[in-house]
Formats: structure tokens, sequence, C-alpha cells
């Protein structure tokens, strides 16, 4: 199954920077809220919240050093 | 039907056609937070701008698209159309409270007189306006006991309002051609990402929800709870400045959050077009880009000037808190964010820092950051402009007549011809902001009790209005004559349209009226 035909998964695909991490930390941007507000803040969800921060950031250097 | 009205009457059914799909999207978060009482309230603030955006939709559907005239009236109007309607949730929430009809079980901690202050049209219209220009001054006295529905309604139109409603219009209906071109420049935007209107703003949308949720992660890691970081989030990279506790971003008292919030506001003042190329690994645009450049050049200057002000001047005694209080202030200001760190309750109040400070911090709202951002103010890319024009003119006589020569602004050579142009453009902007300024300011004198304010606040709280900043002096309140309200709403709005479609607005009200030929 082609992902990209997912209606705003596609549309997110489609805007975006043609860049699958990038597309991926947009998308799992509100799976990320949801867990904080869900589990309230503890190490795991602490730990998931610096995950995201740090691969956007060290993502975006890496793209930046290439 | 002539022309105009129908161009006019269809674009603008479109964007009260979009505003009503905000408000369905907040009636999920009235649901989330059991606050039912507002579900009525929010379904007839969503059915009336459905009703008046289809029917005009409908009648004017063969419309042509806009030219520039038109695109500049769709915009003008289309704005104060989305603010007027885009204040029932605020009036219609509050007459439900004050009402309080059995069926819908109104909790007795919903009455507060911070609500009730919304059942005054010209408040609740206030707020609106606020809201969607990014100003974030407010008719409230304490955000804290707001509904959580109406603290989000708030935070959500700024979010929208940041990137622009026509943006958002334009990526919802996705209507391709020279007509959302010519729509997209009027909303104070002119560079494109892509080729194709309708891709350029979508990749805007695409860039804006990345930083949101980069952001809320940010705060609620510095130690914001989820509720305050989600709001604070989405203000803050909207550069908008609305909070929803009742001392800004001051209650936290968090240097860790203070902090945190620096790269959000940063983020909302760099142009859209320069975050693509960032993210897609262009990092040297964060000192070839000539706004950008002065964004961070601008933000590093003005704090350490302000931090010498404030603490040289002895408002604090020590250096780290003079930086921690001007670095951010500085930044909230010039990035028009409007985030208040310095308040009566923790600290020295913005409004009784010295004369100098306050007009540091003024400068900054007036000049703002990089066009093609969140931000409001003249812009950073005018007042360059500006700067080397006159630069360029005052070297004119050195050379002799017949010399060719280019204005070199952002990388690009402009002739001499361009040059004039882009200057000229730019003076008269300028020159309109000031004009306005002291017209608000004139108004604003007269009304405001004399004893209670110096000329520096009015000046302060003036150019906090116009450059849709939302810092405070203290003079915004609802207990503000209505005749400031009324100035300061027209000093939002000609703000983030950046004055010239409002002035083409209203010159085609008032001829086509009779007002003046």
């Amino acid at each position: 199954m082609n992902v990209e035909r997912i209606p705003l998964i596609g549309q997110v695909l489609e805007s975006g920077a043609d860049d699958r991490v990038l597309d991926g930390l947009l998308l799992s941007g509100p799976i990320v809220i949801a867990l904080i507000v869900l589990l309230g803040r503890n190490l795991l969800t602490e730990g998931i919240a610096v995950t995201y921060l740090l691969v956007f950031v060290g993502y975006v250097a890496y793209l930046g050093l290439q | 039907m002539n022309g105009t009205k129908a161009t006019l009457g269809r674009d603008i059914g479109r964007m009260l056609e979009a505003l009503a799909g905000l408000v369905g999207v907040t009636a999920v978060v009235a649901l989330v937070w059991g606050e039912f009482y507002v579900v009525p309230a929010l379904a007839v603030s969503a059915a009336i701008p459905f009703g008046v955006g289809y029917a005009l939709t409908t009648l004017f559907e063969d419309a042509e698209d806009p030219g520039k005239l038109h695109g500049m009236m769709v915009a003008a109007s289309g704005w104060f159309a989305v603010a007027l309607f885009g204040s029932l949730p605020f009036l219609l929430v509050a007459w439900t409270v004050e009402l309080d009809p059995a069926l819908l079980s109104v909790p007795s901690s919903a009455r507060t007189s911070t609500l009730a202050a919304f059942t005054e049209p010209l408040n609740a219209f206030f707020e609106s306006m606020s809201g969607f220009t990014g100003t974030g001054l407010t008719m409230t006295d304490n955000e804290e006991v707001l509904p959580r529905t109406l603290q989000w309604w708030r935070s959500f139109i700024e979010w929208v309002g940041g990137v622009g409603v026509i943006v958002l219009t334009t990526a919802i209906l996705a209507r391709p051609g020279s007509g959302s071109l010519t729509l997209y420049e009027s909303e104070a935007r002119s560079e494109k990402i892509h080729p194709s209107i309708v891709s350029t703003v979508r990749t805007i949308w695409w860039i804006f929800v990345l930083f949101t949720f980069v952001s809320i992660t940010l705060l609620w890691l510095a130690g914001m709870p989820i509720w305050g970081a989600i709001n604070h989030g989405m203000t803050g990279l909207a550069t908008g400045g609305f909070s929803i506790t009742d001392n800004s971003i001051a209650t936290y008292d968090s240097v860790a959050i203070d902090f945190a919030l620096l790269p959000i506001m940063t983020l909302g003042s760099i142009a859209f077009p320069i975050h693509f190329l960032i993210l897609r690994g262009d990092l040297k645009n964060f000192y070839t880009d000539l706004q950008t450049r002065w964004v961070l050049g601008g933000f590093t200057l003005g704090s350490a000037f302000l931090w010498a002000l404030v603490y040289f001047g002895g408002t604090y005694g020590s250096a780290f808190t003079a930086l921690r209080y001007g670095l951010f202030q500085f930044v909230s200001a010039m990035s028009c964010t409007g985030f208040q760190t310095a308040v009566s309750s923790t600290n020295v109040a913005l409004g009784n820092w010295t004369a100098a400070a306050q007009l540091t911090v003024a400068g900054g709202m007036v000049v703002g950051a990089a066009a093609g951002s969140t931000v409001g103010g003249i812009k950073l890319i005018r007042l360059a402009t500006l700067i080397k024009g006159i630069q360029h003119r005052v070297s004119d006589v050195f050379y002799p007549a017949s010399a060719v020569r280019r204005l070199e602004i952002d990388g690009r050579r402009l002739d001499e011809r361009e040059a004039r142009r882009e200057f000229e453009e730019a003076g008269i902007i300028a020159v309109l902001w000031v004009a306005f300024l002291t017209v608000a300011m004139f108004v604003l004198l007269p009304v405001l009790p004399m004893s209670e304010y110096t000329l520096e606040n009015v000046i302060f709280e003036v150019a906090s209005a116009q450059g849709n900043v939302g810092l405070s002096a203290g003079i915004t309140g609802p207990s503000m004559p209505d005749l400031g309200k009324v100035m300061f709403l027209f000093n939002m709005w000609i703000g983030r349209l950046e004055i010239i479609p409002v002035l083409v607005l209203l010159r085609v009200i008032f001829r086509r009226g009779g007002v003046y030929r």
C-alpha cells in the first residue's frame, strides 16, 4: 500500500521538504503530545520528549553539515 | 452585481467558511474539557459565519479573480470580517454564562468578572482583533479563570492569524491561479517557496505545524504544564503573545521557561522561505540572508543595550537578573510576541522601567523582525532599504551625473528605477506608520486619566498595538475608555496589513459613499 494515498498523511508528505525524517517528526508530534497528556510527567515521557527534540535539532544540523 | 462586490463577496465568503471550521475544531476542545455549556454558543458562532460565507460564495460563485485593487480590498475587509465574526465565541459564551439557562448547567465557577467583560460586544471584538492580528493586548483581567475553551480560542486564533487568514483559506480551498497570488501578496507577504502559490502556503503550514510541536515539547520539558505549553507554544511561535495566565510568562517565574521561549520567538521571527531552506540543510542562510542576519544581530544588540540600561540604570541589582529580563523583553518586543516577564507581582513592571528602557523596547516593537514571518512592525527589510537607500542617495553627490550606480539589497542589484520604487515604498510605509502612531497618541492622551500614565507609557502602548506586539504598560484593559479601544482596534488592523490595503479600502468606501471626491 502506498502511504502517500492516505488522505492526511499524503498531504503532509506532499507539502513538506521532501524529507521522510522531518515528515515523520511532523506526523509523530501529535502522538508525543498525546502521550504527555495521557501519562503525565515521568521518566518515559521526558525521555520521549527529549528524543523528539534531539532528533529534530540533530537531524537539521546533520543536513547542514552534509 | 458589479465585479468588485462579487469578487469581494466570494472571497470574504470563503474566509468566513474557513472561520466556521476553526470554531468547529474548538468545539472538540470544549468536549474534551467537559465544558458542555459552551457548545451551543460555539454552534451558533460557527453557524453564523458559515451561513453568511456559504451565501456569499454561492451568490458570487462566478466572480472574477481579484486584481491588485480587489486583492487589497479583500485582504482589508476580510480580516475585518473575520475578526468581527471571530468575536462571537467570546460574546456568546459570556452571555451563556450571564443568562445561566438551567438546561445547560453552567458551573458557578464560570461566572467571573473577567468573562463578564466579554458581554460588551466592543470588548469581544477587541479580543478577537487582537488575537487574529497576533497583537496579544487583552480585555481580560485574569486569563486563568476563563473557560478552557476560550483560552484555546484565544491561542488558536493567534496561531492561525500568525500565518494569515488568507494563507489558511488559500491552503484549504486550494484555488490555483493569479487570484491566490494577489491575495497572498495583499496579506503582507511576497516571497514564495514554490512556483505554485497553493504549494507555497501548504509548505508554510507544514513548517508552522512542525515548529509548533517542537515548541510545545520544549516548553513542557522546561517545566511548563502541558496545557500551558500547548497554548504558549502556539502563541509564542505565532509571535502573538496571548497567555492563559494572569501575569503572562511571569506567572511561572522560571528562568528555564524564559530561556526556552527565546528560540521559539526567534523561530517565529524568521521568514518561512528561509526556514524551508534551513530545513533542507542550507544552514548558511542564518548569515547569508539579510533579514535573518539582522534579526539575530538586532536581538543581540538590542538586548545588550537594554541590559545595560536596566542594569546600570538600577532597575535590577544583579547582572544576571538584568540579562534575564532585558533579553526576554527585547526579544519579545522585536519579535512582536508580547510575552511579559517584567510585571509588578514578581519584579519591576515594564511600565516602571526608565523612560530610556521603555523607549528602547518600543523601538524594537516599531521595527519588528523579518518580512514573510509571523511578526508585525515595519519589518527589517524596510529598515534595511531605508538605511541603504539613504546611503545611496547621499553618496550620489560624490559621483558624476553620468555614473551608472546600482543599489544592493539582500543580494539583489537594483537599477535606478527599481531602487527608487523600493525606497519609495519603504519610505511611504515608514511615514504612514509614524503618522498613525501619532494620531493614536493624540486620541489616547486626552481620554486617559492624566495622572496615571506618562507620555512614554502612551507611546509604548500605541507602538505595541500598531506593531501587533501586545506588551502593555498597563493602559489596555476592560476599563479603558471606549474611544481608546476603537483607536487600538484600528491600529491593530492597519498594523497587521501594513496600512496600505486598509487605506485603499477606506478610500473606495469613502469615495463611493460620497464622503469626498
